[in-house]
């Protein structure tokens, strides 16, 4: 059977109401918030805003080295010395509070170990853009991993 | 010529009932908001994954949206059809949080966040053919495609919300028909 032109597939495709269950229930979450079963909006955002402006920062950092290459300076090094940092920090405030999932530590490790074969590649081509780049998005995941654990606003049952 | 889906869409989808469900939610009812999530929840999911194109970023911000929308439905006057103003929230809420997650790198020296690669398509279930290359195009492209085709905003319109030139909207969706011609021609 000819498949139908282009437009026609289109047409067809998006006259149909698209419908898609998550697989997650998303219900248990949204019944948390409303209920007001959340940690204040004030208290909440802050230290994800610290670490946006943060990583902002970084990021500029970052690029400039990307793209105005300084052959003296250690990209790399003063990225993780600044990540290190952040990280301890998100560490340090959510010592005291649960995680909503028991095997985020793991998670953490993978990320780790991710930064870990980075860097390694990194010593061979301490300059390398995407390298960089890569080790940059390891960084801001585990920056995300740990505040999305103990943020309980999204928390499933 | 694209037809406006989400008029459509809006059509086969209020009825009397919801009216009635959406006057209860108004007035703080929260086993009608249950309802009204049952009812509404596949189809905010999908325009997010659609957005999107990322399986946890689409969770994310269908529970942002309904969350948004037990705070701000008193906001909903029924001078626009329930589901029109419901698209409207989510295709904000969604490019808002596109936004906030984009990684440092992205912010500052303008790379395009990638579509999903092929097998992550495969594993995404319920998506339909069209939705399948959908989420495999380049991020601008691919929120400029739905928001246009899909969700019927106009290129100006477009423009506003992803804070780029009415050509560029204009372009992207040029750009985005091209790739999901040419994949679906490859099929």
């Amino acid at each position: 059977m000819n498949k139908p032109d282009f437009d026609t597939f289109v047409s067809q495709s998006i006259a149909e109401p698209s419908e898609i269950a998550p697989d997650k229930d998303l219900w248990p979450g949204i019944e948390r918030a409303i209920n007001g079963e959340v940690t204040s909006v004030a208290n909440s955002s802050y230290w994800p805003k610290v670490t946006g402006i943060a990583a902002c920062f970084m990021a500029g950092l970052v690029a400039w080295q990307v793209v105005v290459k300084q052959p003296d300076y250690d990209t790399m090094a003063s990225m993780s010395h600044f990540f290190e940092q952040q990280k301890h920090v998100l560490l340090v405030k959510y010592e005291t509070q649960p995680a909503i999932v028991n095997d985020w530590q793991i998670q953490l490790q993978e990320l780790e170990n991710a930064e870990q074969a980075v860097k390694l590649a990194l010593q061979n081509d301490p300059e390398n853009a995407a390298l960089l780049k890569m080790l940059a998005q390891v960084y801001q995941q585990q920056l995300d991993l740990i505040n999305k654990v103990h943020e309980p606003r999204w928390q499933q049952i | 010529m694209l037809i406006d889906a989400q008029q459509a869409f809006s059509k086969t989808s209020d009825d009397g009932s919801s009216d009635a469900v959406i006057r209860r939610v108004q007035e703080g009812d929260q086993a009608a908001f249950a309802q009204l999530y049952r009812e509404h929840h596949r189809r905010v999911y999908a325009l997010c994954l659609r957005l999107l194109a990322d399986k946890d970023y689409a969770e994310d911000v269908t529970q942002e949206v309904f969350v948004q929308l037990w705070h701000k439905i008193a906001q909903f006057k029924g001078q626009s059809k329930f589901t029109t103003w419901l698209h409207s929230v989510t295709s904000n809420i969604a490019i808002s949080y596109l936004r906030q997650h984009k990684n440092w790198l992205q912010k500052v020296v303008s790379i395009e966040g990638a579509g999903m690669d092929e097998s992550s398509v495969t594993l995404c279930k319920g998506l339909n053919g069209l939705d399948k290359l959908i989420v495999r195009l380049p991020e601008r492209a691919r929120m400029v495609f739905v928001l246009h085709a899909i969700e019927g905003y106009r290129h100006e319109e477009i423009a506003t919300m992803l804070s780029m030139a009415v050509g560029s909207s204009k372009s992207q969706y040029h750009r985005a028909r091209q790739l999901l011609m040419e994949w679906y021609d490859n099929e």
